[in-house]
């Protein structure tokens, strides 16, 4: 999981310019500075709005769907952050009273923009307007009657695929497909009904058919849709079900714990005293029994799932395997755990090599932490010939 | 570059265009375009130059005010507005002029350009969002509310296009 980046705040800033340039310079030559061009798609004679629209959202959510196949990013984590949560009541009846205002204005609030920085007058017009509506409506949604109204039926984030009660690593994928094909089937018939519809349009709004750069759009983003198909068919060991055990070593999971705790999420499934008494850094004390509280199925996949029994378990718990994103299980649970954190290692003899250093370093920083000694075990050997100097500095084991 | 104010990008393209900027908003940022939010964060600033009390006592421009996230759309609308300023300069499309149909006066035009405006600026805050932060940004994501919130903006306009036909055609 790489994405998002996430980064701090005044290059977030940046990146702001840099997004809304290319959301600005896209709008303007898509015609939607132009007020007659938007309002004809609410007369048939024009369907720009709608090409351009389906299109995007199109291609935002394969893109979204390959980087989650490839394991950039994760399809639902991303999508907490960016979406709002679903309110019914309010969100149908803003869409339709924004819908209004579009056709009575010319404009949506982020081709008003456009507009007005292109020299338009009514565009000026519209974003005073919607800055005016904004300012009314917040200063009435915090008080009743309004705020009843307005936080009607909340239902937190709600997607598609849950509507369906489709998995939730399938999903995306699954919802994504049916969309492309809507879409495209859509954009075929919106060519045709401005054909037909062709002698009523007027000069200032005419459609531009799709051509041949409209064919290759529609078989470029049908064949990323199948890419994504394919892509959630790649073995990942992640399909809930039949999921095959994946071991972790006691010294890979070490490393993940010590150097990117961050990318692990590790749960203790022994009873709750024994985990108390002691455990592995940064775990979280889940006796099996209530694993199924976790609601590891909705979890976000973020992060991969590491579970620790008492000794070696056989298969992943069931409550467990839903889990969207890897499941680990460590090889000889807690006691094959003991036995290597707990057992002081050997110094490793002068001139080892440097991996063997590096590794005595690990593991005697893990035995340190674990037994909660205050003094560190020795300090390796000096390596027989420093090659480069090396920079000081090695945490707690050194 | 050839300057034809009446040639516009193929819409499929511009859309998948559109689609990479707000795909790279998603993976950079975490976050979608939006329009509407960006708007409240200036006018709470315009507000408080005016009556700063108002703000302190009006728990959404306050929050408006302190968010990040609303700071980061103001930064994004410099980028639209320069965006926009570029692509029209360079396509001979900037030029100050009032956009109408044939059979309505410049003075109703704007009227109507500002009611609508406001209309849709209510309507924006009821919805968490306009047609760039609510349907295209969490329609991408197959949020359900934006889907709702799609349906319903097209429902709205084709429903409202009869009663303001004059203003277009």
């Amino acid at each position: 999981m790489t994405f998002p980046i996430l980064p701090a705040e005044q290059a977030g800033l940046l990146v702001a310019v840099v997004v809304g340039f290319g959301f600005g310079f896209v709008l303007e030559r898509a015609g939607f500075g132009r007020a007659q061009k938007l309002a004809a798609q609410f007369y048939g004679t024009d369907m720009t709005v709608f090409k351009v629209m389906f299109s995007a959202i199109v291609t935002a959510m394969l893109g979204m769907v390959l980087a989650s196949g490839l394991r950039l990013a994760d399809f639902k984590t991303v999508a907490d952050h960016v979406t709002s949560s679903t309110l019914l009541g309010p969100m149908i009846i803003g869409g339709f009273l924004l819908g209004a205002g579009f056709v009575v204005s010319g404009y949506c609030p982020g081709t008003s923009f456009v507009a007005a920085a292109s020299g338009k007058v009514d565009g000026v017009m519209t974003v005073l307007g919607v800055m005016a509506g904004q300012l009314l409506w917040a200063g009435l949604e915090w008080r009743e009657p309004f705020k009843t109204f307005h936080d009607w039926g909340d239902r937190g984030n709600l997607y598609l695929w849950e509507l369906l009660h489709l998995p939730p690593r399938a999903g995306p994928v699954i919802v994504s497909l049916a969309v492309t094909a809507a879409a495209v089937g859509c954009f075929l018939a919106a060519e045709r009904l401005e054909k037909a519809l062709a002698a009523k349009a007027d000069a200032a709004a005419r459609a531009t058919p799709a051509g041949r750069p409209g064919r290759l759009v529609f078989a470029g983003l049908s064949a990323a849709a199948v890419l994504g198909i394919v892509a959630l068919a790649l073995p990942t060991g992640t399909r809930a079900g039949a999921r095959e055990t994946v071991q972790l070593s006691q010294l890979d999971l070490a490393r993940r714990v010590f150097s990117e705790p961050w990318d692990v999420r590790v749960v203790d499934v022994r009873d709750l005293k024994a985990c108390a008494a002691k455990r592995i850094p940064g775990s979280e004390c889940v006796p099996l029994q209530e694993l199924g509280k976790l609601r590891l199925a909705d979890a976000a996949a973020g992060r991969d799932l590491v579970i620790v029994a008492a000794g070696e378990l056989s298969e992943v718990p069931r409550e467990a395997a839903a889990y969207p994103g890897r499941v680990y299980l460590l090889r000889g649970g807690f006691q094959g755990w003991e036995a290597f954190a707990l057992a002081p290692p050997a110094p490793p003899p002068a001139g080892a090599p440097a991996s063997e250093v590096e590794l005595y370093r690990l593991r005697a920083g893990i035995q340190s932490a674990m037994t909660g000694m205050k003094a560190a075990p020795p300090p390796p050997p000096p390596t027989a010939a420093p090659a480069a100097p090396r920079k000081a500095g090695g945490g707690c084991s050194g | 570059m050839e300057r034809n104010p009446d040639k516009f990008w193929n819409p499929y393209l511009a859309g998948v265009a559109l689609g990479l900027v707000l795909l790279a908003a998603y993976l950079v940022m975490g976050m979608g375009l939006g329009a509407s939010g960006g708007s409240l964060r200036m006018g709470v600033a315009a507000v408080s130059t005016v009556a700063p009390e108002a703000v302190a006592r009006t728990p959404p421009y306050l929050r408006a005010m302190q968010s990040g996230h609303a700071n980061w759309l103001v930064y994004e609308i410099f980028g639209v507005l320069l965006g926009g300023l570029v692509a029209a300069y360079t396509s001979g499309r900037l030029r100050a002029e009032v956009l109408k149909g044939p059979r309505i006066g410049t003075g109703s035009r704007l009227a109507l350009a500002l009611a609508g405006g406001l209309l849709m600026g209510v309507a924006a805050r009821i919805g968490r969002g306009c047609t760039s932060g609510q349907a295209l940004s969490g329609g991408a994501l197959l949020s359900v509310g934006a889907w709702a919130f799609m349906h319903t903006v097209f429902g709205g306009g084709y429903a409202m296009a009869w009663l303001v036909r004059k203003e277009w055609r």
